[in-house]
């Protein structure tokens, strides 16, 4: 057997070399997270709400911004519009009539619900279907989430790339460097944070205007300043670890070992403390509308929504539960992605791969 | 050590310098002021009030006149509420601030990280995966939905609490109930990821594998070794939290009527109460820089190999 | 034998608590010195703590005598002679005309800086002078003609005198305690000084404001709550919550929230009347495209206000596109109302036929979830009715007031106006050529000379008539505004156990009638 070559037509040697052969980082991390149900159902899932956020102009649903106010908090239902205005109709005047402790109707009332009646037979608007329910001007409530799920998950896109970007750059350097310029740029993040957010998002707002530039330069200011800490945290405790030395001694310089070294190493973190913060900035958009910075009326956002809902939870509990739900499936898929992510492009795991 | 630590005090003024300088700018540039009324001022009637408040001399002169009288001590009277100082009502204001932010972080901080351990410890176990669930709602559901959901189902449904409120009043301290635990929530969920993420990767770690070969039982590697250098991310986190949980709670202030430093702030900068923002920028930054200084300490303490040399 | 004490002791609380009443104020107050407040929390405070010469009566809002027992009028009703109770402040001091004198002229004093003078300098002969700095402090026509004898001279002859009386500006405070202690040291519990029904007994800022049965008040024996509490909550739903939980006792309107307006219209509990505050929208008038009447009265004919006040807010608000509520003689006008042909044919008329090539306007609002609610509604009908473009644009508060007042950058806003006094020249006064509060910089010549000619008119129907001509000339010839609604005036109490609050148009209930039944 000795200096014989290996036989390309034996299938042992064949999977032999194969299993040999390099393989791509990036490959080897899509595999390892194909493998990862969890992590898969999370992709497949924030596919399916970019498919239907990105369509919704297209999809056959009501217009978000079409009121039609005699279907006003109508609750989620396949019944049609016209029965349940109706049935709704009737008990509250039942209660009014309650109230006032009367045993019948007046003439008044009985003439609305008979107008009523006959406008559900003549008026194809009352044949409509609301999934969802409404909004307390008519508005189709699974129109106004999907329309306002393309803002919300907008935001959550820019907030998160503009932290990590910024966040992990800053927080690697500064942690690596030490010194000054882990001084500086440390007391730049405080600065930063102790400014009046709000009063810094006024005056850009008289500056610039309003639009959706803006709004994204409001989200992404403040949005990588804890990304930025914990980085520093992580790096600070890293550099001096051995795989570090090691590639000092072999002559490195500092933005690879930074790039190249550190920051996988730090990726877990990375991961997990940017879906920690998905939904902050959902709720950062929704202290902007407040300020006139973000969506404007009649468009909505989750944030929004579920702002409005909670105020009459009590009373109309679909308009709390619709958008508080499908924020939270979101980030639940956002989550598991997040924490396959990691697994998979973790190098420590890759040598267990 | 000493040197470091003095070195970080003596950074700590030229911060808070700055950040008084940029507010100080930041505010006056916003448009509308602190006399801004539906049925205006007559003319006369402003200018005589703004020449109570120096609101008529140079920016320069109004910067160094503020200087001067901060580092006396002297925060100035409030624009808007013309009986106080604005050190009397920040004094008013700090201390509900401070118990509700320590009580729901030292709650947040010990039920966070014992589920992280234990979801770590127990990795793709059902305890797993039902801890890791629960932080995510934790973390998604925005906490003006938590705090009315709360107060739906424990003070509305079932009287067993007061709505809302502060001490001193008829609710005695069940008031503090509802808004600690909305607040430590979301960062209860967020330090069980952190920590469950951390431990995850330390336990991978060479030197785990050293102290287990060397036949430490599973306790005292997990407390004692894994702990340590798990927590730094944890750590880094609670600075700002820490600052941002005393004085960003706006929320939970607003549903629970809590009279803090969260909707002071936020009605200062509405009402451009110039005097009473920079208050509250100053105490803000102050919390900030302390709670990022000690952060830094304790890196020190939890990864032997850090040293501020 | 101690049993019985413990128990007696144990419940005495319960008794005393019993007169104990507590209601959501709103926002923090900016100051309990009646002379430099301007909103509605500080007002309700101030009116438990100080009086006027004239208080209004709780259920018809008309003057009634307060720390004056009785007046005279002069012939030509210019000046009137007070003849004052003689009764102390709170700390026994004898309370005499010359504080009358002297809280007046700390309000009309420029260094006080009192938002609310002009309603004595607009008023009062000289005051005006003396605010301007253009006269001397002996020329205000107001003086103490004896211990107990305070007399005023107005600049004519003012029909709403005495119900403007009751303002919180002409409230008389201890000028004597406002130099000794200080401003802002002497409205403190520690050494709070009044003349009204309570004194301040706590004062905890964000939190709640205390203020107790004054035993030296004159009428003491006819207040009998021991103490009232303002709690300072902003948030109308956590206000409302509390009231569900039995934690306050009386929602004021502005607690009430919008949102929920279905389950409150049905308890027994909610009490509504029409008011006299208006609701609408201001025209910029030198903007396209509202420098056309034309366009202006379009889109004001094409507002189904029955379906807003009905349909969208169901509060019972009144709808009206005049713009003064009617009063003693005087009619409102009717305005430009709900009419779509008309509507559409002006808007064709303008240039724009269907709405083709109409600009796309924006409507500027402070948030605020009702202001949303009618501007979203607003915007939409527009649309379907006019097939005109409508962007909204919210601002918050102080942002919006800068927009609206100095830098006029807007075409239309959202506005309100609450009336200082009851009259219609206090609604009109504000759009008079170069007026202060004229945001939308609405002229009109006819119109001020008409206004003008009403100051110098007795109270009667020849200054009615002038009035309303004015008032047609504004919203039915230029519709410089687009009225919306009369706000209904509301409150929730349980009128079972506590009496002393009734609806009146002016939504106004001093602390000084309310009991316990």
């Amino acid at each position: 057997m000795t200096g014989s070559p290996i036989d390309p037509q034996d299938p042992l040697a064949d999977a032999f070399s194969r299993a040999l052969r390099p393989v791509s980082p990036w490959a080897d991390a899509w595999r390892r997270l194909r493998r990862n149900r969890m992590a898969l159902a999370g992709l497949a899932v924030i596919g399916l709400y970019a498919l239907f956020t990105l369509a919704a102009p297209l999809l056959p649903i009501h217009p978000y911004a079409e009121q039609v106010v005699a279907h006003e908090n109508l609750p989620p239902s396949l019944r049609p519009a016209g029965e349940l205005m109706l049935a709704a109709r009737t008990a509250y005047l039942l209660r009014f009539r309650a109230a006032e402790g009367r045993l019948e109707f007046n003439a008044e009332e009985r003439q609305e619900l008979a107008d009523m009646a006959r406008a559900i037979r003549t008026d194809p608007v009352h044949r409509r279907h609301y999934w969802l329910g409404t909004d307390n001007l008519g508005r189709d409530m699974m129109s106004r989430l999907l329309f306002g799920g393309r803002i919300s998950i907008l935001i959550g896109l820019v907030g998160t790339v503009t932290s990590m970007f910024l966040g992990v750059l800053l927080g690697s350097i500064a942690g690596y460097a030490g010194g000054t310029l882990d001084n500086l740029i440390m007391r730049f993040v405080d600065i930063l944070y102790g400014l009046p957010y709000m009063l810094l998002v006024i005056i850009m707002m008289a500056l610039f205007g309003r639009n959706i530039l803006n709004l994204f330069v409001a989200v992404a200011l403040i949005s990588w300043l804890t990304l930025c800490r914990v980085v520093r945290g992580q790096v600070i405790s890293l550099k001096h670890a051995e795989f570090v030395e090691a590639a000092r001694a072999m002559g490195a310089s500092p933005a690879r070992i930074i790039f190249r070294h550190l920051t996988p190493n730090t990726l877990g973190v990375i991961v997990v403390f940017s879906t920690l913060m998905v939904p902050q900035f959902i709720m950062t958009e929704s202290f902007l509308s407040f300020l006139g910075l973000g969506v404007s009326a009649p468009l909505a956002s989750w944030g929004s929504l579920v702002a409005e809902g909670a105020g009459v939870m009590s009373i109309y509990p679909w308009q709390l539960l619709g958008p508080a739900v499908a924020m939270t499936v979101f980030l639940f898929a956002m989550n598991f992605l997040g924490d396959g992510l990691r697994d998979a492009l973790d190098p420590q795991s890759r040598r267990r791969g | 050590m000493l040197r470091f630590m003095i070195r970080r005090a003596l950074s700590l003024i030229p911060t808070v310098f700055l950040i008084i300088t940029f507010a100080f700018v930041i505010i006056r540039i916003a448009p509308g002021g602190p006399f801004a009324s539906e049925k205006q001022l007559p003319p006369e009637i402003l200018a005589n009030i703004e020449k109570r408040y120096h609101l008529d001399e140079s920016l320069p002169r109004q910067y160094v006149r503020y200087l001067g009288d901060f580092v006396r001590g002297d925060l100035g009277p409030s624009f808007r509420y013309k009986d106080f100082t604005v050190g009397e009502l920040i004094a008013d204001a700090l201390p509900p601030s401070m118990l509700i932010g320590s009580l729901a972080l030292l709650i947040a901080v010990t039920g966070g990280i014992g589920a992280g351990v234990l979801s770590a410890l127990r990795q793709n176990s059902w305890i797993d995966y039902a801890a890791m669930s629960l932080a995510v709602i934790g973390i998604s559901i925005p906490v003006f939905v938590t705090g009315p959901v709360l107060k739906l189902f424990l003070a509305l449904k079932h009287p067993w609490l007061p709505t809302s409120g502060w001490l001193g009043g008829r609710g005695g301290w069940l008031v503090l109930v509802m808004p600690v635990l909305t607040l430590a929530l979301p960062y209860l969920a967020g330090i069980a990821r952190l920590t469950r993420a951390s431990v995850l990767e330390v336990l991978r770690a060479d030197y785990i594998r050293t102290a287990r070969a060397k036949g430490l039982s599973e306790r005292v590697v997990v407390l004692r070794h894994v702990l340590k250098g798990a927590l730094l991310p944890v750590l880094s986190y609670l600075g700002p939290a820490f600052a941002g949980i005393i004085t960003g709670t706006v929320v939970v202030e607003t549903i629970f009527a809590v009279p803090g430093m969260g909707r002071l702030s936020v009605q200062a900068a509405i009402n451009r109460d110039y005097t009473l923002i920079m208050g509250d920028v100053i105490v803000f930054s102050v919390i900030l820089v302390a709670a990022n200084f000690v952060v830094d300490l304790c890196y020190g303490f939890l990864d032997p190999r850090i040293s501020y040399s | 034998m101690s049993r019985f004490r413990g128990l007696v002791l144990a419940l005495l609380p319960i008794f005393l608590g019993a007169q104990d009443f507590v209601l959501n104020n709103g926002t923090e107050p900016q100051s309990l010195d009646p002379a430099l407040i301007t909103g509605i929390p500080e007002g309700r405070i101030s009116m438990a703590l100080f009086e006027g010469l004239t208080v209004s009566d709780p259920v018809t809002a008309l003057p009634v005598p307060g720390l004056a027992s009785s007046w005279t009028v002069s012939g030509d009703q210019r000046t009137y002679t007070f003849h004052l109770r003689e009764t102390t402040w709170s700390d026994g001091t004898p309370l005499t005309a010359q504080d009358v004198v002297d809280a007046w002229m700390r309000v009309l004093d420029p260094a006080t800086g009192s938002a609310y003078a002009y309603l004595l300098s607009d008023n009062i002969a000289g005051a005006d002078a003396y605010l301007k700095g253009k006269g001397p402090a002996s020329g205000v026509a107001i003086h103490a003609r004896g211990p107990h004898t305070f007399e005023v001279t107005f600049v004519g002859p003012l029909p709403y005198a005495l119900a403007m009386l009751t303002h919180s500006a002409f409230m008389v405070t201890p000028t004597f305690a406002v130099k000794r202690y200080g401003p802002g040291a002497w409205t403190k519990p520690a050494h709070f000084i009044g003349n009204g029904p309570y004194v301040l007994k706590t004062w905890r800022p964000q939190d709640q404001i205390v203020v107790a049965r004054n035993p030296r008040y004159w009428d003491a024996r006819n207040i009998h709550l021991q103490s009232i509490t303002f709690l300072t909550i902003e948030d109308q739903n956590v206000a409302f919550d509390k009231y569900l939980a039995g934690e306050i006792d009386y929602v004021t309107d502005d607690s009430i929230p919008v949102g929920r307006i279905d389950e409150i219209r049905l308890r027994h509990d909610y009490h509504h009347m029409p008011g006299s505050s208006i609701y609408y929208f201001v025209y910029n008038v030198t903007r396209r495209p509202f420098d056309d009447v034309r366009v202006r009265k379009a889109l004001s004919m094409a507002v189904d206000r029955d379906e807003l006040v009905r349909r969208v807010l169901k509060a019972g608000d009144v709808p009206t596109a005049g713009f003064v509520p009617a009063m003693g003689g005087f009619r409102t006008a009717p305005g430009n109302g709900f009419d779509l042909d008309r509507a559409r044919r002006l808007l064709a008329q303008a240039g724009y036929p269907g709405g083709r090539g109409f600009p796309r306007i924006t409507i500027t609002y402070n948030t605020s979830a009702r202001h949303k609610l009618i501007c979203e509604w607003l915007q939409q009908a527009w649309k379907a009715s006019l097939g005109i473009e409508v962007q909204l644009h919210n601002l918050e508060w102080n942002t919006f007031l800068d927009t609206k007042q100095k830098t006029h950058d807007f075409q239309l806003a959202r506005a309100g106006w609450v009336a200082d006094y009851p009259d219609p020249g206090n609604y009109l006064d504000m759009f008079k050529t170069g007026s202060g509060n004229n945001d939308g910089r609405y002229s009109n010549l006819r119109y001020d000379r008409l206004l003008a000619r009403a100051a110098t008119l007795p109270p009667g129907p020849a200054r009615d008539r002038v009035l309303e001509e004015a008032e047609s000339i504004l919203v039915t010839e230029d519709q410089a505004v687009l009225p919306c609604f009369f706000y209904v005036t509301r409150f929730v109490l349980d009128d079972r156990k506590w009496g002393g609050i009734h609806l009146n148009a002016i939504d106004s209930h001093p602390p000084r009638w309310w009991y316990r039944k």
